[in-house]
């Protein structure tokens, strides 16, 4: 029995293969207004609080550059941030974690950083190293979602 | 013990299914080349351009991907899948793919180089970098070329293109990118010399950050100062470099209540538009590891200051570009720090 149960998480776990990225993408059908809305709708359904957005294209326009909807969403949870900067200081330019948003025409494309390329600089943490790959599932489900949002 | 059977079942069936080329590219190439290849941050997968290459290297192109020109390796595919997207985007033309003999043709590089600066070096460079800042179509270059000339000094291109097929091009051209036909213009031995000496191109050897903090996720200094003072100093510092600073924000802020934020981490974001906006062009999504930032925390009675390791940082992308200005930038971020904490 134990044999099948070991099996089948190693399974469960292989599937999601694919890039060997560092950064998380996906393209929306849908506008980049209206992913952005989705986006803090669902951000919370998986714990995270919004702790602002950073308006890139607002800034660009002050100063003249033309520039389409550019946001970048930061989010956490207040608890892994506190944890996590009691141990390892150095995570804090990393911390909240961020999504960009970027129109591109009437799509949307969808950017975060895979937290799991920090890995490497903490080889002694196989507890921070678990929180990075909870925090890229996350991340990918969620731009997964947004994938699917139709127009 | 049935119902473990069973999920055992259901959890190997993925296995034993085809692949399904649309929605691996869909998960793995649409953000960058768009839905049907249209293009974006990533070159456009025209009709032209796919009549003009293999499925072999279509396959290579993904297994090796092209280092510092954004697109990424992709080792963790098997072939069944890669075989399976290429097998998607080749039904957008509706006809096969050409195939090519993979004999390396035969030439001489030293005339092959004489050739190469007549009728080439315009367009794809001196050491064979394409020309042009950026790649894809959309905020990352200029529009006046559907597909820009290609890096023919990386080595993705040079392990994914036979000899074969490098022939057929300049033979035939490719009108999406300007690139005239050399079909009557020069011999086919001409073309075979251009072709040795395109082998022996190589990418010029990347610049790399500082080798004290390599391998460092942050640069971390300790200030002599308390928390108010080295914050001060910091924006002071970010002033004189040309910075714009943000509104100062603490770094839980958002995340909980205002009487339970830490008051003790303060994030100074600052930003310089005018270079933003040229990197911004350089890879849009730059904006993942935006806005600049230097961290002041008041930790266990020290006072840190803590920048991100942008040279490390901006190896993220897979651009050779921004990984330059990543380690002029860190060059700058350490002199602010060093600069509020002296």
């Amino acid at each position: 029995m134990r044999v099948i149960v070991g099996i089948c998480l190693i399974l469960l776990f292989a599937f999601p293969v694919q890039a060997d990225q560092t950064l998380v993408m996906a393209r929306s059908d849908a506008k980049a207004g209206h992913v952005m809305e989705v986006l803090r709708e669902t951000l919370p359904e998986y714990g995270y609080s919004v702790a602002h957005v950073q308006r890139c294209d607002g800034g660009m326009a002050e100063f003249d550059y033309k520039t389409d909807f550019y946001r970048v969403v930061f989010f956490g949870k207040v608890e892994e941030v506190r944890r996590i900067l009691a141990r390892h200081p150095e995570m804090s330019p990393y911390l909240p974690l961020k999504i960009a948003v970027i129109a591109e025409n009437n799509e949307t494309l969808l950017a975060a950083m895979d937290p799991r390329a920090l890995s490497p600089m903490f080889p002694d943490d196989p507890e921070l190293q678990l929180q990075l790959s909870r925090w890229h599932s996350d991340i990918q489900a969620m731009l997964e979602e947004m994938r699917q949002l139709k127009k | 013990m049935r119902y473990w059977s069973c999920l055992f079942l259901l959890l190997c069936m993925p296995l034993y299914a085809a692949p399904d080329g649309k929605t691996l590219y869909e998960e793995n190439c649409s953000a960058c080349h768009h839905f049907r290849g249209q293009g974006g941050i990533g070159l456009p997968l025209s009709v032209e351009v796919l009549s003009q290459v293999s499925d072999d290297y279509i396959a290579k192109t993904i297994r090796h991907g092209r280092p510092g020109r954004i697109m990424p390796s992709f080792p963790k595919l098997s072939s069944a899948q890669v075989a399976a997207v290429v097998r998607y985007v080749r039904s957008w033309t509706g006809k096969p793919g050409p195939v090519f003999e993979a004999a390396k043709i035969r030439g001489d590089a030293k005339k092959g180089n004489v050739l190469y600066q007549k009728h080439c070096v315009r367009c794809h460079g001196k050491d064979g970098s394409g020309e042009g800042v950026g790649t894809g179509v959309t905020l990352s270059r200029e529009r006046s070329f559907m597909v820009m000339p290609a890096a023919l000094n990386n080595s993705g291109f040079q392990r994914s293109a036979s000899d074969a097929m490098i022939r057929d091009i300049i033979l035939i051209g490719r009108k999406s990118s300007n690139m005239p036909s050399f079909r009557g213009k020069i011999s086919d031995q001409e073309v075979a010399h251009v072709i040795a000496y395109l082998r022996t191109m190589e990418p010029p050897a990347p610049r790399k950050g500082s080798e004290e903090w390599a391998g460092k996720p942050a640069y971390v200094m300790e200030s002599p100062y308390d928390l108010e003072t080295t914050v001060e100093n910091v924006k002071q510092a970010l002033a004189g470099a040309n910075f714009r600073i943000f509104p100062q924000r603490y770094l839980e802020q958002g995340l909980t209540d205002e009487f339970s934020v830490n008051t003790r981490q303060v994030a100074i974001r600052f930003c310089n538009f005018k270079e933003l906006y040229h990197l911004l062009n350089i890879d849009p999504r730059l904006g993942t590891v935006l806005p600049c930032r230097i961290n002041v925390l008041e930790q266990n009675g020290k006072v840190l200051v803590i920048s991100a390791n942008v040279a490390q940082l901006a190896t993220l992308f897979n651009n050779q570009e921004l990984s330059e200005v990543g380690v002029l930038m860190e060059e700058i971020i350490l002199a602010v720090m060093e600069e509020a904490t002296l």
